[in-house]
């Protein structure tokens, strides 16, 4: 949820550049709902995003077998309550000509690894826009 | 939660093969196996075949199940079946909160008219080949694929390619 929260943190930038953000879950669509419409965690106490009714500012997609995570090759790579049913954060960013420019995982290498991961896709979007 | 990269293909594979061909006596066999991946696999794969008669069995393993993670997808089976409320109830106050998020997951996907379990079952049956994992690379055209947005409608990456720059970000519920 950190990089949701800091995408939706620089929403003005994203829409600026006239990209569009995805967002695949390889979960079924209840979940994939409550992903997007709850603001689970942020909206318990004061910040930017306290009155947010969407945190997740990209559209949520459900990918219940996990099929577009597959073609993807991030699925079934997590390990959750020992089950096999969570995609491997990654992003993916791809150009105008429909070419994918850029992927990469989360570093999860600290306490903000999110603001840098969020700077390094919108300056993606950038040259994928030209 | 743990990442692992070894073997991810076979697991994708095998678990399709699972969900989509199975036969569901080996499957409702599979909830007394003694190997706990066994019980949980079999939990999972007779929910998203609409096996109503393994309710109760599944009912009796969110109950007493010593696994939590056979708990977890025996509850969640629940929810797709849509049966056995009081299970998914006493699920909730489960002694790990794992299988509690999972429960209060089923009880919304029990509420209303929607049968999200329809909606897995068609995603499986798709199927997948082996040539076609893993085939997103940078600097070849995106993969186009189909899923549905939360509000429920079809998308398909390809309707969206060649228009904008696109993000696409793989997420983990909480990450």
């Amino acid at each position: 949820m950190h990089e949701q929260a800091q995408l939706r943190f620089k929403k003005d930038k994203v829409e600026k550049l006239g990209a569009e953000v995805y967002v695949v879950l390889a979960m079924d669509l209840y979940r994939t709902k409550v992903f997007k419409e709850q603001n689970l965690v942020l909206s318990t106490f004061k910040n930017p995003f306290t009155k947010e009714k969407n945190l997740v500012f990209g559209t949520a997609l459900s990918d219940p077998a996990g099929y577009a995570s597959a073609l993807y090759g991030v699925s079934r790579r997590c390990l959750r309550g020992l089950a096999w049913v969570e995609n491997s954060p990654c992003w993916f960013v791809i150009n105008r000509k429909g070419t994918l420019t850029y992927a990469s995982h989360p570093t999860f290498s600290g306490p903000t690894f999110y603001v840098k991961d969020i700077d390094i896709i919108l300056e993606e979007l950038r040259k994928a826009a030209r | 939660m743990k990442n692992f990269n070894k073997g991810w293909k076979e697991r994708t594979l095998v678990e399709f093969e699972i969900v989509n061909s199975a036969n569901l006596g080996a499957l409702r066999a599979g909830l007394k196996d003694r190997n706990p991946f066994v019980r949980s696999i079999a939990a999972r794969a007779l929910g998203i075949r609409a096996d109503k008669p393994s309710a109760e069995a599944l009912a009796e393993l969110v109950k007493a199940d010593p696994e939590y993670m056979v708990r977890a997808r025996a509850v969640e089976s629940l929810g797709l079946l849509k049966k056995k409320p009081e299970a998914i109830e006493l699920a909730k106050k489960d002694r790990n909160s794992g299988v509690q998020w999972v429960a209060r997951m089923a009880a919304g996907q029990i509420q209303g008219d929607t049968d999200y379990g329809a909606l897995v079952r068609k995603a499986y049956a798709a199927g997948i080949k082996r040539d076609n994992l893993g085939v997103a690379k940078v600097g070849k055209p995106a993969p186009d694929f189909a899923a549905l947005t939360s509000d429920g409608k079809p998308f398909r990456l390809s309707t969206v390619l060649g228009k904008k720059p696109i993000a696409v970000y793989f997420a983990a519920f909480d990450g």
